[in-house]
C-alpha cells in the first residue's frame, strides 16, 4: 500500500508543479494548441496551384497560342506571360516571378504540319520539388490534350488502307494510382507526422524542464517557495516516512525511485490523453487530414507511446541540471525527428545507425505507427514492429529513467 | 581617444567574463559545439547518397506468360526499383504496402497477353504509397516513364507489320512531346535540395536559444548587474561583448559546415567562398539580433525561451523548403519574411543555383540588415528591466 500512497503523493505533487508553472503552461498551451493550430493553417494549401509559368512562344501560330491556354487551364499552372523572349523569361525565374519556362520553337507547328514530331521544352527550378512535380504533371496534361486535337488530322500522314485497323488496336492503358492520400497534398501526408512529433516535443519539453528545475532547487536549497524542506528530492525522499524526523536514511531503493518515476508519469499520461484528444481526434476532423483509425486503435497505440516518451524523457534528466538548458538540446531537432520516423524519406535508404537511432527514440516508431492506423488504415498486426518496440522502449527506458533518478538524488543529496 | 579606448577595454572584459561563463558550464560547450556538429553530421547522412534508389516494391502477376515476364524484368532493370516481393493477389500487396514492406506494385491483369495480341483493351495499374509522398513520388515518376512505351506498343507492333514506319506511327501516336529539364538538380538528389538549407534551420534554432539563455541566464542567477557593471552600464557595449563569443563560434560553425557540404561532399554550388559565406555571416548575426529582440520584449528567460523554442522551429517551415511559402495563405506567406532563415534561405537559392548575383538578392540581404537594428529599439527596456530585476523569478 505504502507504494501506492507514495505514487498517488507524488503525482498530486507533481500535477501542482505542473499548474502553478507560467513556463510549462506556456509550452504546453503554445506547443499543443497555438501549434496544433498554426501547423494546419500554414499546410491547408496542401497543394501547389497555379504555379507562375513563362512561355516562350517562339512560334507564335494558333496551336503554340492553343497550347499555352491548354496549360494555362490546368490547375497546376498558369501562364503568367507568353509574351517574352528566352532572356526575358530566365530573369522572371531569377526574380522568383516565374518557376518554370515552356519554350516552344519556331518550327513547333511546321513540324505537326508536316507529320513529324514537334517537340517543346519544359524548364523548371528545383529550388522546391513540389514545383518541379507540379510543372511536369502541368506540362504533360496539356500535352496529352493537344495530342488529342491535333491526332485526327495526322491520318493522312498514314496509308489509307491501313488507317482502319491501325485506329483499332487499342493501346495499353497505363493507370497510376495513388494510394491514402486521395488530396495528393502535402498537408494531409506531412501534418499527421507533425502532430506526433509535437506531442514528443513538448512532453520531452516539459518533463526536462521539471526535472531541470529540481536538480536546480536541490543546488540551491531552496523551492519556489524559498524553504529548503519543500524541494522536490526533499519531499521523494521523505514519502512514507510519516514523521519529519531529519535523521532518518534518505531511502533510495529501486522501489522508491520506481514509484516517483510512475507517479510521475500518470500525470503525464493524465495530461496528454486530453492533448491527444485534441491533436490526434479533433483537429483532422476540423482541417480534413486523413482520420482513417478506429479511436480505440489510437488509444492502444497512444498508451504505450505517452508512457515510452515519458520515461525516455525522465532518464534524459541525467543530462539537465537547470530549466531552461534542456530546451537548447530538444528544440532544435524536431525536423530530424520527421526525417528518422521514415515518413518524409524512407528509412531503407539511410545509413544503418541512422536505421538504429530509429529504434531508439520514442517518437520515430510512434510517427511511423500513427500514420500507418491513420493515412494508411492498418490494423494492429499492419503496426505490430513499432507497437512491440514502443513497448520494449517502455521497459527498457523505465529502468534508465528509476536509475537517472536515484543518480541526481544521489548526486543532490549529501547524507546518501 | 580617451573614451574610445576605454570603451575597448571594457568591451574586452565583458568578451572575458562571457568567456569564463562559457568555460564554466557544459551546456554551452554542448550547444554550441556538440548540438551544431550533430545537426552537420545528420544532415550530411541522413539521406544516404540521396538518390531516391532500390526502393523496394512488389509484383502481381496474374498472367505468368512471356510478355509479362518481359515487363517485370524492365521493372527490374529501373534503378528506382528492387522488386522485393511477388504476390498472388493485389490483396496480399496492399496489405504489405499498408506494412510499408513495399511502397508500391504493378499489377498484371489475368489474360493480358492474350488481350494484348487480340488488340483487345486491357489496363496495366500500378499503385504508389502516396502517404509517403516523397517516396510515392518517386515510384510514380518511374512507373510513368518505364510504362509509357508498353502502353503503344501494341499500336507500334501491329502498324509495323503492315508496313508503317516505326517513327510515321510514333509521331502519329504522339505528334507533340515534351522534354522536361529540372534546373539546377538534374537526378533530383535530396542532399542537395535539403542537406544545405536544414543544416542552417537546425542553426537558427540553437542560435536563437543559445543567444536568449545566455542573456536571460544573467536574470536567471541573479548576475545581470555585475554583468553592467562590467560593461560600464552602456547596455549596447554589453550586449555585443556577450554575443560576440558567440557569433564568432557560430560563423566558423556556418563557415565549416559550407567546407563540408561544398567541398567534401561535393554538393554542386555556383558560387565563390566569399558571398557564401559572408551571407552565413550574415545570417548567424541577423538571427542573434532576433534572439536579442524577442528577448527584449519580455525579459523573463523561463517564458522567453519557450517562445523564442517555437518561433525557431516555425523557421523551418516558413524557409520555404518543404512546401513553396508563396503557395500558403498570403498571412503566413507575409509573415513568413519576418523570419532570417526565409531570407537566408532566398539568398541561398539564388548562390547556390544561378549565381545570379548581388541585384537578384539585395532585398534579402537588406532584411537581414534591417534585423541588425530591431534590437537597438528595445536595448533600453532591456536596460531598465535588467536593473529592476522584475521579471527574474517568473516561472
Amino acid at each position: 500500500m505504502t507504494i501506492l500512497n507514495n505514487i498517488l503523493a507524488v503525482s498530486v505533487r507533481e500535477f501542482r508543479v505542473m499548474c502553478t508553472r507560467y513556463s510549462i503552461l506556456m509550452v504546453l498551451s503554445g506547443g499543443i494548441f497555438l501549434y496544433g493550430l498554426l501547423y494546419n493553417y500554414m499546410y491547408a494549401p496542401n497543394v501547389v496551384r497555379n504555379a507562375p509559368v513563362a512561355v516562350v512562344d517562339m512560334s507564335q501560330t494558333p496551336l503554340s497560342r492553343h497550347y499555352s491556354r491548354l496549360l494555362d487551364a490546368t490547375p497546376q499552372a498558369q501562364v503568367l506571360t507568353n509574351n517574352a523572349d528566352l532572356q526575358a523569361a530566365k530573369k522572371l525565374m531569377k526574380q522568383r516571378e516565374v518557376v518554370g519556362i515552356v519554350y516552344i520553337p519556331e518550327d513547333f507547328d511546321g513540324r505537326v504540319g508536316r507529320g513529324e514530331e514537334a517537340v517543346y521544352v519544359m524548364y523548371s527550378t528545383t529550388t522546391a520539388f513540389l514545383y518541379y512535380a507540379s510543372m511536369q504533371e502541368a506540362s504533360a496534361g496539356a500535352m496529352l490534350a493537344v495530342n488529342d486535337e491535333v491526332r485526327p488530322n495526322q491520318v493522312v500522314f498514314l496509308p489509307q488502307k491501313d488507317i482502319q485497323p491501325i485506329i483499332r488496336t487499342s493501346s495499353i492503358d497505363v493507370v497510376g494510382m495513388a494510394l491514402y492520400n486521395y488530396t495528393d497534398g502535402y498537408g494531409t501526408y506531412l501534418i499527421p507526422a507533425v502532430l506526433m512529433v509535437v506531442i514528443f516535443q513538448t512532453l520531452v519539453m516539459v518533463i526536462s524542464m521539471l526535472s531541470g528545475k529540481e536538480r536546480e532547487e536541490s543546488v540551491s536549497r531552496m523551492s519556489l517557495h524559498g524553504r529548503e524542506e519543500t524541494t522536490a528530492f526533499r519531499f521523494f525522499t521523505s514519502l512514507g516516512g510519516g514523521d519529519n524526523n531529519e535523521n532518518h536514511r534518505v531511502d533510495l531503493s529501486f522501489s522508491r525511485m520506481a514509484s516517483i518515476v510512475l507517479g510521475k508519469t500518470s500525470v503525464y499520461v493524465l495530461f496528454y490523453a486530453f492533448f491527444s484528444v485534441f491533436l490526434l481526434g479533433l483537429l483532422p476532423l476540423l482541417f480534413q487530414l486523413p482520420h482513417l483509425a478506429h479511436p480505440i486503435l489510437i488509444i492502444q497505440l497512444m498508451i504505450p507511446y505517452i508512457i515510452a516518451t515519458s520515461f525516455f524523457a525522465l532518464a534524459c534528466s541525467v543530462f539537465f541540471s537547470d530549466s531552461d538548458a534542456p530546451l537548447l538540446m530538444i528544440a532544435f531537432f524536431s525536423v530530424g525527428l520527421i526525417f528518422l520516423s521514415g515518413v518524409s524519406y524512407p528509412l531503407e535508404l539511410m545509413p544503418w545507425y541512422w536505421q538504429w537511432t530509429h529504434y531508439l527514440i520514442p517518437a520515430a516508431p510512434g510517427t511511423l505507427a500513427f500514420v500507418k492506423i491513420n493515412s494508411m488504415g492498418a490494423d494492429m498486426s499492419g503496426i505490430s514492429q513499432q507497437y512491440i518496440i514502443l513497448w520494449m522502449q517502455c521497459v527498457g527506458y523505465f529502468i534508465l529513467a528509476c536509475l537517472a533518478y536515484r543518480y541526481n538524488m544521489k548526486k543532490a543529496l549529501p547524507i546518501a | 581617444m580617451r573614451t574610445i579606448s576605454m570603451g575597448q577595454s571594457v568591451l574586452i572584459a565583458v568578451i572575458k567574463r562571457e568567456i569564463d561563463r562559457m568555460l564554466s558550464r557544459r551546456i554551452y560547450f554542448v550547444a554550441c559545439i556538440v548540438l551544431p556538429l550533430f545537426s552537420l553530421f545528420f544532415m550530411g547522412t541522413i539521406f544516404g547518397d540521396g538518390q531516391m534508389e532500390n526502393l523496394p516494391i512488389g509484383v502481381v502477376d496474374g498472367d505468368n506468360t512471356v510478355t509479362s515476364r518481359q515487363i517485370i524484368r524492365m521493372v527490374k532493370v529501373d534503378p528506382t526499383f528492387r522488386v522485393t516481393q511477388y504476390y498472388a493477389n493485389e490483396t496480399e500487396a496492399r496489405a504489405d504496402v499498408q506494412k510499408k514492406n513495399i511502397y508500391g506494385y504493378l499489377s498484371i491483369p489475368v489474360g493480358f497477353e492474350a488481350k494484348v495480341m487480340d488488340g483487345k483493351e486491357v489496363a496495366l495499374t500500378y499503385y504508389y504509397h502516396y502517404a509517403l509522398l516523397s517516396v510515392g513520388s518517386e515510384i510514380h515518376g518511374a512507373f510513368q516513364s518505364l510504362l509509357k512505351n508498353i502502353s503503344v506498343s501494341p499500336i507500334v507492333t501491329h502498324a509495323v507489320a503492315l508496313g508503317v514506319g516505326e517513327g510515321e506511327i510514333k509521331s502519329f501516336l504522339l505528334p507533340v512531346t515534351t522534354q522536361n529539364h529540372p534546373l539546377f538538380n538534374p537526378d533530383m538528389d535530396y542532399s542537395v535540395y535539403l542537406t544545405h538549407p536544414f543544416f542552417f534551420v537546425f542553426l537558427q534554432v540553437l542560435l536563437l536559444l543559445v543567444t536568449t539563455y545566455a542573456i536571460g541566464s544573467e536574470g536567471k542567477f541573479g548576475t545581470s548587474f555585475e554583468w553592467l557593471q562590467t560593461a560600464g552600464g552602456n547596455m549596447l557595449i554589453a550586449i555585443i561583448g556577450k554575443l560576440l563569443p558567440y557569433t564568432i563560434i557560430f560563423i566558423a560553425m556556418s563557415i565549416f559546415a559550407n567546407y563540408i557540404y561544398f567541398g567534401i561532399f561535393d554538393i554542386p554550388m555556383d558560387c565563390g567562398f566569399w558571398p557564401l559565406n559572408l551571407t552565413s555571416a550574415l545570417f548567424v548575426l541577423s538571427t542573434q539580433a532576433l534572439a536579442v529582440f524577442l528577448f527584449s520584449l519580455f525579459p523573463a528567460l523561463s517564458i522567453i525561451i519557450s517562445v523564442v523554442s517555437m518561433v525557431g522551429s516555425l523557421g523551418a517551415t516558413l524557409s520555404g523548403v518543404t512546401f513553396p511559402v508563396p503557395h500558403m495563405y498570403a498571412p503566413v506567406y507575409y509573415a513568413s519574411y519576418l523570419f532570417p532563415v526565409r531570407h537566408f534561405i532566398e539568398i541561398g537559392q539564388t548562390l547556390l543555383y544561378g549565381n545570379y548575383g548581388y541585384a537578384y538578392m539585395w532585398t534579402n540581404v537588406v532584411a537581414l540588415l534591417l534585423f541588425l537594428l530591431l534590437p537597438l529599439l528595445l536595448l533600453p527596456h532591456l536596460k531598465r528591466s535588467l536593473i529592476s530585476r522584475k521579471y527574474d523569478n517568473i516561472e
